[in-house]
């Protein structure tokens, strides 16, 4: 599976609809999680003070989710269990937003109840499950496959409600369940763990018929271990625990119906209803006590009866709407509150803050109990709303200068990259979606209005509804061809370069909800045809050649699911929602059948190739489509070292091939069920960027000239030189302090000595080159040129979206300037992919969700206050390192950074595999990299592995010989900790990129010395401090840039000795002497390029 | 929008009263208990025959959704033996799929009453999911009557009904009752053992609602064929009113929400 995929979610200024059907409170009170009708998962963090804010949503079940439930005790794993209509289950890491677990059982769970009996069980538990099949069953909560179930013996049914009880009177845990049919069962729990593991049936231990129906929740006080509440839509009860007797009634008044409740102490009960109100109850004993009366049920029930203490109701306005789903937390430690909740359909949690003992007002009537928060999805778009513009929101700003056009539906073209949004006024604008990424994202929109200008097709008298890109489903079909359709049921066919409407086809059927082609093995007349399902449930069929309607199928009373097509016979099979199918014969226009049942089934199952009208939620086989076409045109780079031509190769197919290209950038449209709010992902696949990067050089190369083709190629290579030449170095740099470092060959000292003096002509010869590179970049390059500029492009928003912005203004500065990247606007919201169809975005103001962050960094790209850390510590195991950015990429500014970027993404990369990577492909993976580097570097590092503590190198050791460069090896070291650490992929990503960009940054000032003569660079370095840069620095730095562009070194002055000491605060001044030396050895004709590539293949492997 | 209002206001529950009612209709037919005053619901009886031939006769009792006697009769095609097995007195086989159809109708029937005409809807779009809602219900309860579970024949074998029976069916015979739209299904499965040297590949059978003769399975140490099947089966007049009932409303449904989806997207583009 890939997993160099990151995604970017460009929200609107409308939240996307969350329609809550379960809400739960972790058990450390920090995260509020809520379930959907529309299937997404919203995790909202709960500060101390008991704000609310919407922190990510979680995509993954594709309908309707039902309950929720902890997965794990949730103090060692904030894990949680969600269960969908249509039997998906769900384990989620809270924290991380990754989805642990899935599951797809064929049962519909209404409750979920998790159970750990530490000393009887192994494994992590189980999850008791109710809902609509006869009984409990019980799931391994780790692989979510079913255990066994709890079995009734008399009356089997569904169960509505449960709940586990654990007496410390009887030492015994037990399962309490009501029915369907109001059956009060109980199980043993405890004590039937062993015979559940060995597979025997377990029957109820006792069982009552409670005559009520609709059970909502049955409850347990814990206080008094003997009173037990059963809610009732219709009644509550409270039974006395011992024998089930019932001791009280109380019937809901003016028609409510009671949704929920809970004993919040000994004697008092709070009750919820569906419409948001809630009640608190004080159970008053009557005065006779119960010993004194034994047995004696009328005389029981008189005893209690309930006083009504305080009550809570919600403000009534407009968009609510019922049901509530309501919970309550009862925590009795003390940074804890007594929360109760609710969440509503229109997607608004309301919290209150229930008093440790609430009273009546003093004249005995009840006192009504303040909102303490309340806050919807839409409250988060709205206070961050710069942050939520929508992707398209820049351009059509431009246009009317006031109000902004809604967009309602839109398509991408990965082969033009253009993105086409239909807006709710009727005009269909056309951008290049990288534009209008970058307009959206980033600061400074002055450099995206040179760009190319956008269209506007004006032709629609309604929102625009659907739209398709013929010919990126089929390649024979003419390229300028894009349909659309609107709410009028008219559908257009334009032209989209020249901008002007070919033909408007009038429907008259509503509007169009969904456009389709037929597949390519389907042909009528030669030609594919269109397919345009209306929202009165009719399908037109379009002929674009000819221009005409074929058919237009009218008959079906429900919605449309399914379309097929028959080849052989010309028939449209039309599947409904109500599982009849409709067969149509295309050329007569005919209904030729009409099916219902077990026919309907096997007539849609006969024919494979089906297209799916409503898929909730494109988003998910979009990306699997995208990355099953990546892994087949990836396959060849699995080989490993390539030599250069034929990568070259490979490179100049990707690019003629765009059909099978995977692209490095992906805009992906999602709509949501019920409204047309959506939204854009954009995907960035840092693989491929760093795959379609390096070759692009060499393609420059060629089209320019031959003669320096040698010599360039191996600047192209720079990246890897870097790594060649860190590796080198640090090897070095440790060798003498370390007694084995004698133990060196001889030989290769030799060869060290000998090319010290070859050395600055080397660096000359290729300085010279690069300035004849730069006078032939400057003339036009061929079309090939684009699509590079274009990665560039591509990798330059991609560093800018990861940089953590904001957190130092020096780095900020630098950034803007040496790698010509644009500032973020504000803190992206990020997406992360668990696995093929799941996966978290961030949503707006996501920032502020980690209190401690605010008051420090507050508007800044930081994923979170760990990233900080960690990438100190990156940089403390990479001390040797610094020098990385040689003479090499400082001669010209715009392959310097193209270099720079190329060498941070691979980096990234590089540890996406690695944190990614699962744990035992880690050792595998980290020896056949040590393989591969091998023959460039014959030194022995086994000084190295001894200073190494961890028992990863321990086993490397064991595997393989050392031969390992230590730098890169206590980097693997550390990264491979941070995935131990369960450090989160995008931390580890962001850690990573602001460690190197630090350095590199912070060298820039220094390179120029190093491509002087050695000693001058001692000297420079000898004074050296550890001081941060100062601004003044980088205008000198830039001084220094333009003069090195100059072909010969460039005169020493006095100032740049002082800049230099500034800036080179990690260097080691032993190490420069060293550094230069071993550069020298790497230099000509050696095939660093092997080592590069060897170095990304094997972690591609995975 | 003044006409949006009132189909809001009057039309939307003039549609759910009249979905109500027949819903309750239909779950009458299920006898819900608990619902009504009726104690023990009625047993009825069916005699279940194929018109071909009398090979199997079956005489099956159903009390609301469970089979309380169960009479079979089965004529062995070799010698003409006449074998008589009926349930054990204390025991009852639940029809899942009855039971199963029946809380489906209570749920959509308890969605409805919750909005009875004293709720007043806000948004089109409430409605919309409010009949998504009972339309899953109701779906969900049809699609259990019309699709009997697809049973491979060890499952069959493991079940309980197989052990009800006094006398105990006899190891050659497989027996299995389900529902089938409206009709009571009886399938009885004659087995023979296959030779464990027999060269005939051995191809365990997957899951169908009816297998065919020669469909092979393993069951314990044995591996086994079914060699002869008889399918006997009954029409349910209740069954079928429930399943006329469940499409009408269906149908109801489905209308109110096209209704409402018209207006709402002329209306606005927001949320409707």
């Amino acid at each position: 599976m890939r997993t160099s995929l990151q995604a970017v979610a460009l929200w609107g200024q409308k939240a996307p609809p969350h329609s809550i059907t379960a809400i739960m409170i972790t058990d450390d009170q920090r995260t509020i999680v809520t379930g959907s009708q529309e299937g997404q998962l919203c995790l909202w963090n709960l500060s101390h003070e008991l704000k609310i804010s919407a922190k990510e949503l979680l995509f993954g079940h594709s309908a309707s989710v039902t309950c929720l439930a902890r997965a794990r005790d949730f103090s060692k794993q904030p894990y949680i269990v969600s269960a969908a209509e249509n039997g998906e289950m769900c384990v989620w890491n809270v924290t991380s937003g990754q989805c642990v677990e899935k599951a797809t059982l064929p049962y519909r769970h209404t409750a979920i109840c998790y159970y750990h009996c530490s000393f009887r069980m192994t494994g992590e538990g189980w999850l008791l499950c109710c809902g609509e099949y006869q009984d409990v069953l019980i799931i391994d909560a780790k692989t979510l496959a079913v255990v066994h179930s709890f079995r009734s013996s008399q009356f089997p049914d569904w169960i509505n409600c449960m709940c586990i009880v654990h007496s410390m009177r009887i030492q015994e845990d037990s399962l309490l369940v009501v029915s369907v049919a109001g059956e009060l069962k109980v199980w043993d729990l405890s004590s039937s763990i062993n015979s559940i593991q060995e597979k025997r049936d377990v029957y109820e231990k006792e069982s009552k018929f409670l005559e009520s129906l609709n059970c909502q929740t049955i409850r347990f006080c814990t206080y008094t271990e003997r009173l037990l509440l059963v809610v009732f839509s219709k009644c509550w009860k409270v039974y006395d625990y011992c024998d089930f007797s019932l001791l009280l009634t109380e019937v809901s008044r003016n028609g409510q119906f009671f949704a929920g409740g809970e004993m919040i102490a000994a004697h008092r009960i709070l009750i919820w209803t569906e419409d948001g109100h809630s009640y608190i109850y004080q159970l008053l004993n009557s005065g006779l006590s119960k010993s004194l009366y034994p047995v004696d049920g009328r005389v029981l029930k008189e005893s209690i009866y309930p006083h009504l203490l305080c009550s809570t109701s919600v403000q009534e306005n407009k968009e609510q709407s019922r049901p509530f789903v309501m919970g309550y937390m009862n925590e009795r430690k003390e940074p804890f509150y007594k929360v109760l909740f609710s969440g509503e359909v229109s997607g608004r949690i309301t919290l209150w803050h229930i008093p440790d003992v609430p009273v009546s007002k003093f004249d005995g009537s009840p006192r009504e109990i303040p909102v303490t928060t309340t806050w919807t999805l839409q409250d988060n778009f709205d206070k961050h709303d710069t942050v939520s513009q929508s992707i398209i929101d820049y351009f059509s700003g431009l246009k009317d200068g006031a109000g902004t056009a809604v967009v309602t539906s839109s398509e991408y073209i990965p082969s033009l990259d253009k993105l086409i949004c239909g807006c709710e006024d009727g005009t269909i604008i056309i951008t290049q979606a990288l534009n209008a990424a970058k307009a959206r994202l980033l600061e400074g929109g002055s450099l995206v209005k040179d760009s190319p200008p956008h269209k506007v097709l004006k032709g629609h008298h309604q929102s625009v509804t659907s739209l398709l890109y013929p010919h990126g489903l089929s390649s024979k079909l003419d390229q300028s061809w894009m349909l659309s359709g609107d709410l009028d049921s008219c559908v257009i066919l334009w032209d989209i370069f020249t901008e002007e409407i070919l033909h408007k086809f009038f429907l008259e059927a509503g509007a169009v909800t969904s456009l389709l082609m037929s597949p390519e093995k389907f042909k009528l007349r030669g030609e594919q045809i269109i397919c345009c399902v209306c929202s009165d449930h009719s399908v037109a069929l379009l002929h674009l050649e000819g221009k005409s309607c074929l058919l237009h199928a009218r008959k079906h009373f429900f919605p449309v699911r399914m379309i097929k097509w028959h080849p052989v016979e010309n028939f449209l099979i039309v599947g409904c929602a109500d599982d009849s199918v409709y067969i149509w014969e295309i050329e007569t226009g005919t209904l030729e059948r009409h099916e219902t049942g077990e026919r309907a089934r096997i007539i849609l199952n006969c024919c494979d190739d089906s297209q799916l009208v409503k898929s909730v939620l494109p988003i998910a086989s979009e990306t699997l489509k995208h990355k099953s076409i990546e892994q087949r045109s990836s396959s060849p780079y699995q080989l490993g070292p390539l030599p250069c031509p034929s990568l070259q190769v490979e490179s100049s197919c990707k690019v003629a091939d765009a059909k099978f290209c995977p692209r490095p950038f992906n805009v992906l449209p999602v709509k949501t069920k019920w409204s047309n709010v959506g939204f854009h992902i954009l995907l960035f696949d840092l693989e491929n960027l760093v795959e379609l990067l390096l070759p692009t050089p060499l393609s420059d190369v060629d089209s320019s000239s031959s003669f320096y083709g040698g010599e360039v190629l191996r600047r192209a290579k720079s990246t890897v030189e870097k790594k060649t030449l860190t590796l080198r170095k640090s090897k070095t740099a440790c060798g003498p302090l370390s007694a084995e470092a004698q133990a060196k060959p001889i030989t290769e000292s030799l060869a060290q000595g000998d090319n010290t003096v070859k050395f600055s002509e080397e660096n000359d010869g290729i300085k010279r080159q690069k300035k004849m590179k730069i006078s032939k970049k400057m003339q036009p390059k061929p079309s090939r040129k684009v699509d590079a500029s274009l990665t560039i492009d591509t990798a330059k928003l991609f560093l800018s979206c990861l940089l953590p912005w904001g957190v130092d203004k020096d780095l900020d500065y630098l950034c803007i300037k040496h790698l010509n990247i644009l500032k973020l606007q504000g803190p992206i919201s990020l997406g992360l992919a668990s696995n093929e169809d799941h996966f978290s975005l961030m949503l707006p103001g996501w920032d502020l969700c980690n209190t401690e962050m605010i008051k420090d960094y507050s508007g800044v790209n930081l994923f979170s206050k760990k990233v900080l850390d960690l990438s100190d510590k990156y940089i403390a195991t990479l001390p040797n390192q610094v020098g990385i950015p040689r003479g090499l990429e400082n001669n010209c500014d715009s392959l310097q950074e193209s270099n720079t970027i190329v060498y941070l993404l691979s980096r990234l990369f590089l540890v996406n595999k690695l944190v990614n990577m699962p744990l035992e492909l880690a050792c595998r993976v980290g020896s056949s990299f040590r393989m591969e580097c091998a023959h460039n570097n014959m030194r022995s590092a086994g000084n190295d592995i001894l200073n190494m503590s961890s028992f990863y190198s321990c086993s490397r050791n064991g595997k393989n010989e050392s031969h390992v460069p230590e730098a890169d090896l206590s980097l693997l070291k550390l990264i491979s900790c941070w995935r131990d650490q369960s450090v989160q992929v995008t931390e580890a990503i962001q850690a990573v990129l602001l460690a190197e960009v630090q350095q590199r940054m912070k060298c820039l000032g220094k390179t120029p010395v190093n491509s002087q003569p050695v000693s001058m660079a001692e000297n420079g370095n000898c004074e050296m401090k550890q001081m941060l840069p100062k601004l003044e620095w980088t205008e000198e730095l830039e001084l220094q840039c333009i003069r090195n562009t100059l072909p010969l070194q460039t005169p020493v002055s006095p100032v740049k000795h002082d800049s230099n000491s500034n800036s080179a605060n990690f260097q080691d001044v032993e190490d420069m002497p060293d550094r230069c030396v071993l550069e020298e050895s790497e230099s000509p004709g050696e095939p660093r390029h092997h080592s590069w590539i060897a170095k990304v293949c094997p972690c591609k492997v995975s | 929008e003044e006409e949006f209002r009132w189909l809001l206001h009057d039309e939307v529950h003039a549609v759910l009263k009249q979905l109500q009612d027949i819903l309750k209709e239909a779950s009458l037919r299920f006898t819900l208990p608990g619902s009504g005053t009726e104690g023990p619901a009625k047993q009825e009886n069916f005699i279940l025959g194929s018109c071909g031939t009398d090979q199997v006769k079956g005489v099956l009792t159903l009390q609301g959704d469970a089979l309380s006697q169960a009479d079979v009769n089965l004529k062995m095609p070799r010698n003409n033996q006449l074998l008589h097995f009926a349930f054990r007195e204390d025991k009852q086989w639940k029809l899942q799929q009855i039971q199963d159809a029946r809380n489906h109708v209570s749920q959509a029937i308890y969605l409805l009453t919750s909005r009875d005409e004293s709720y007043q809807f806000k948004t089109g779009a409430e409605v919309l999911k409010l009949m998504d809602a009972v339309m899953l219900q109701l779906t969900r309860a049809r699609n259990r009557l019309t699709t009997p579970a697809t049973l491979t024949l060890p499952e069959i074998a493991a079940s309980g009904l197989t052990r009800m029976f006094a006398p105990a069916l006899p190891s050659d015979l497989l027996l299995n009752v389900y529902i089938n739209l409206n009709k009571l299904c009886l399938t009885v499965y004659q087995l023979h053992a296959l030779q464990p040297n027999s060269t005939k590949n051995f191809r365990p059978a997957g899951g169908a609602v009816l297998h065919s003769p020669g469909a092979m399975f393993e069951w314990g140490s044995q591996r086994l064929e079914v060699s002869h099947v008889h399918k006997v089966e009954c029409v349910i007049p209740w069954l079928n009113d429930a399943l006329v009932y469940f499409t009408v409303s269906l149908q109801l449904c489905q209308q109110l929400k096209d209704k409402i989806s018209v207006f709402s997207s002329y209306w606005s583009y927001r949320p409707f």
